[in-house]
């Protein structure tokens, strides 16, 4: 069955320094695919070529088979993906449903539409900030706002780089819980992530960069039992 | 033959000249605070004004242009203090608000001074370089810009008013914590845009009739060469000053001052499409 | 009630409530009898304001609603004048043609606007510097239209006439069962009342609708919007040219009243106006931009005719104050404060 995403032997170099190199990988549907790494180790850099932010030096990227290398951001969204950035950038001044709505009206109007905002607000429980401006909410809460919105285009593969960043241990918990129905409902994900207990609640399959290099590949436990991980962390991480 | 190339190249200093002149000021204030200050032409006027004044009551004319610049930059010092100082990297809103400013001052100088004032002569004589005459004052003109754009180098890379200055224009948080006192910064650098800005007005005052409107006739110049320049006075005035005045040399000799005019301002949207950050942004860019 | 007209109300526009659109009607019903109330000159005299408060409407859509600064009005709004101009002129219109010409006028403005929003949005140019580049396109403009002086500056029998203006245009005329009704007095009066009344009300359904949560979106984060999946460009392109249409209509109407014009209605200061107007109403709305500048234009008018230097210092006094004390606009900022009352009227009468 034809991989979901995958991205084969992308590069990127910005002058002289390398950030991404060689690195190949492949998701499948249903799976939720963590990536991780120590600081600097090219996670961020790899996300924004997987959204199209950012153009490959080398190597290619295929969402469900089809070559999106050269596909601007709004192109691959128009084909199934969503994508939720690192810092929390819901629309501040607008209400948190219109923020919704934004979303929502490319794939639904009108009664279905209404609905399908009350059934995300109830989601996200915001249901009472509802009319409130989205930059009044908390920092967590705009991420889960965020992440509303990108559930709202009805995408095929949600990517999420940090989604817990900045939340607390009962909002991180909150969030993987999220995660985990939506997966349970067949949504497949690439999550990167800081967090290793975090990462051990909801990965099914890890990704390991270190130096713009692919680390590790592999099923969560095997990953994370596996001593070499441990030690390209500064100062080893929750692992465990 | 030589009295061609001659004109033609001091039709160049004397484009030059007037672009640096006129945006130094305006440069510094944008380079440093993000703002473009719309009222940039009304400080020239200022100098102007003061320089005539002062030399109609029997000041000699360069002590009357040290005046000229000297009040233009203690009136930008307290407007800087009062108005400016909400609008730090707000360049919309800062255009906006100097924009009001300016309105209300040349239309309350109409109403104060009347639309026109007595000039002064242009002192210096003349000379012949084949069948063509030369301004030699405007020759000297060309050599104050050449010392403008020496001295800014000087302040800014030798004094401890240019280090401070330079690491506030590059980050400004950062130099508040190391700190510098970015407010009397901001002042200070004010206060000397618009000296510059009065400076250029003493300088070009005998040579032109007056009218209080007239700062018109700077602030396109001025603000297209910042533009064009970018936000570092060092790296892209002088750059920006020699393209334009090719330009500008270059059409009038051809089609007339209209065409001069119209053609900087195509220049302005060809820079901005090309290089988004002026000139002193793609050369620092260039040295990464 | 159909979808459409529901859009009149929503997130983009103050004033969705009955009380409002109460006092609208009340305001429309003053408007359609004023000509019985008052005599020809003053009738034409606001005819020629409400000419300009389509072009404040045009800017409140591009910068209010979608972020775009554009200094450019002024420019189309020469640009559409000249070309009505030179059509009319050379067609020699009356009748219906005349109408023809206002479309051919604006049309060409229209593909101006189209082709220097694409080299602008399409390169990525944005913010201030979309400012700075429409600002000296308009200057440019008005300095090459202004040295057209000589007999060779014609297109066939349309002389532009440098600084002097162009002149000799036919008014327009609306045809009617028996004779052609030209528009001037009373009946350019209705015409542009009707055109404006159709054009806001079109413009409240727009920036309600799907296209106009877009450029708000657009307004607040473009790389969000468009990691929603939005061409951000394409809608960017579509408001610039919409709204600068409108200072087109705005140009080919206001050189059919007055069968004139100048290079000075696209330079400075003109060509800050429609800035000065939209900043001080609240641009965010085009209810506040509409009352705003026709109430700023009507004041700049009455002090004219004492002092055209006051009534200048006062718009710059304006200005200056707006954006140190109320950057949204007064206007909008008063209609804000009428909202408020109006909803705690209504939680203290429910308790």
């Amino acid at each position: 069955m034809t991989a979901i995403l995958e991205t084969r032997a992308l590069n990127k170099h910005f002058g002289g320094l390398s950030a991404v190199s060689d690195v190949s990988l492949e998701i499948a549907a249903g799976e939720i695919h963590c990536l991780i790494g120590p600081n600097g180790a090219g996670k961020s850099t790899l996300f924004k070529l997987v959204a199209g932010t950012y153009a490959p030096s080398a190597g290619e990227v295929l969402f469900r088979g089809e070559n999106i290398t050269r596909r601007k951001p709004y192109e691959r969204v128009g084909r199934g993906m969503s994508i939720k950035l690192q810092v929390p950038s819901v629309f501040r001044e607008l209400p948190v449903a219109q923020n919704l709505e934004i979303s929502l009206q490319r794939k639904s109007s009108g009664r279905a539409m209404e609905r399908e905002k009350e059934r995300l607000l109830e989601f996200l429980q915001l249901q009472d900030d509802a009319a409130k401006p989205a930059g009044i909410l908390s920092h967590g809460q705009q991420q889960w706002l965020e992440i509303g919105m990108a559930l709202a285009l009805q995408p095929t593969l949600l990517l999420l780089d940090e989604p817990t960043a900045g939340m607390s241990p009962v909002e991180t918990e909150r969030t993987g819980d999220m995660i985990q129905r939506l997966n349970a409902q067949g949504m497949t994900m690439l999550v990167v992530e800081h967090d290793m207990t975090f990462v051990r609640q909801i990965a099914q399959r890890i990704t390991v960069l270190h130096l713009g290099r692919v680390f590790a590949q592999g099923g969560t436990d095997t990953i994370i039992a596996d001593p070499r991980v441990e030690e390209i962390y500064l100062g080893k991480g929750h692992v465990g | 033959m030589f009295a061609e190339v001659f004109s033609i190249a001091f039709q160049f200093a004397d484009v030059f000249a007037f672009l640096i002149l006129a945006a130094a000021g305006l440069a510094i204030i944008f380079g440093m605070m993000g703002i473009i200050n719309m009222a940039h032409g009304e400080f020239i006027t200022c100098g102007i004004y003061v320089t005539v004044i002062s030399v109609q009551h029997g000041v000699p004319l360069l002590l009357a242009q040290f005046l000229g610049a000297l009040t233009a930059g203690l009136v930008g010092i307290a407007l800087e203090r009062t108005v400016i100082r909400h609008l730090y990297h707000r360049p919309l809103d800062s255009i906006l608000a100097t924009w009001g400013i300016s309105l209300m001052v040349t239309q309350g100088m109409l109403v104060l001074l009347g639309s026109s004032w007595q000039g002064i002569g242009t002192p210096l004589g003349s000379f012949k370089v084949g069948d063509y005459t030369f301004s030699a004052y405007r020759l000297a003109l060309f050599g104050a810009a050449l010392g403008v754009l020496a001295g800014l180098y000087l302040i800014f890379m030798r004094t401890g008013y240019g280090v401070m200055a330079r690491a506030t224009m590059q980050n400004a948080e950062m130099a508040k914590a190391l700190g510098v006192r970015t407010e009397r910064m901001y002042a200070i650098s004010f206060g000397m845009g618009a000296a510059l800005a009065g400076l250029c007005g003493a300088l070009y005052a005998p040579t032109m009739t007056l009218i209080p409107t007239m700062g018109v006739t700077f602030i396109i110049e001025s603000f297209v060469t910042v533009v064009v320049g970018g936000a570092n006075v060092l790296l892209g005035t002088a750059p920006a000053g020699i393209l334009l005045a090719v330009v500008r040399t270059a059409l009038n000799a051809w089609y007339g001052q209209i065409a001069g005019q119209i053609g900087l301002l195509i220049t302005v949207i060809i820079v901005i499409r090309i290089l988004p950050e002026g000139v002193s942004g793609w050369l620092s860019r260039r040295e990464r | 009630m159909p979808p459409m007209l529901r859009r009149l109300n929503g997130p983009q526009t103050m004033g969705n409530g009955r009380a409002f659109w109460l006092g609208f009607a009340a305001v429309l019903v003053i408007a359609l009898g004023y000509p019985a109330l008052s005599d020809p000159y003053d009738v034409g005299n606001v005819a020629y304001l409400l000419i300009f408060t389509l072009t404040a409407l045009g800017l409140s859509l591009m910068w209010g609603y979608a972020g775009m600064f554009s200094f450019g009005q002024t420019a189309f709004f020469g640009v559409a004048g000249y070309s009505y101009g030179v059509i009319s002129i050379n067609l020699g219109a009356s009748g219906a043609l005349t109408l023809l010409c206002l479309l051919g006028g604006i049309a060409v403005a229209a593909l101006f606007a189209l082709l220097l929003g694409y080299f602008l949005i399409y390169g990525r140019v944005s913010g201030v510097f979309f400012g700075i580049v429409t600002f000296a396109t308009t200057l440019a403009l008005a300095a090459f239209f202004g040295q057209t002086a000589g007999p060779e500056w014609a297109i066939g029998k349309a002389r532009f006439n440098g600084f002097n203006g162009m002149i000799g245009m036919p008014p327009l005329e609306l045809p009617w069962f028996g004779e052609d009704i030209t528009l001037e007095g009373n009946a350019l009066y209705y015409f542009v009342l009707v055109l404006l009344l159709a054009i806001y009300l079109g413009l409240r359904v727009l920036v309600n609708s799907r296209f106009g949560n877009v450029l708000v979106a657009i307004r607040e984060d473009p790389l969000r919007t468009e990691l929603l999946g939005y061409d951000v460009r394409k809608y960017q392109l579509a408001a610039f040219v919409i709204g600068s249409s409108l200072a087109a209509l705005s140009g080919v109407l206001y050189t059919a009243w007055g069968q004139f014009i100048p290079p000075a209605s696209m330079g400075l200061p003109a060509a800050a106006m429609p800035i000065i107007w939209v900043a001080f109403s609240g641009r965010q709305d085009l209810t506040a931009t509409v009352v705003g500048t026709f109430l700023l234009l009507l004041m700049f008018q009455t002090i004219t005719v004492y002092s055209q230097q006051y009534a200048l210092i006062l718009m710059g006094f304006l200005l200056l104050l707006t954006v140190l004390l109320v950057p949204a606009g007064f206007v909008h900022g008063i209609g804000r404060f009428l909202g408020r009352i109006g909803r705690r009227d209504k939680a203290g009468s429910s308790s």
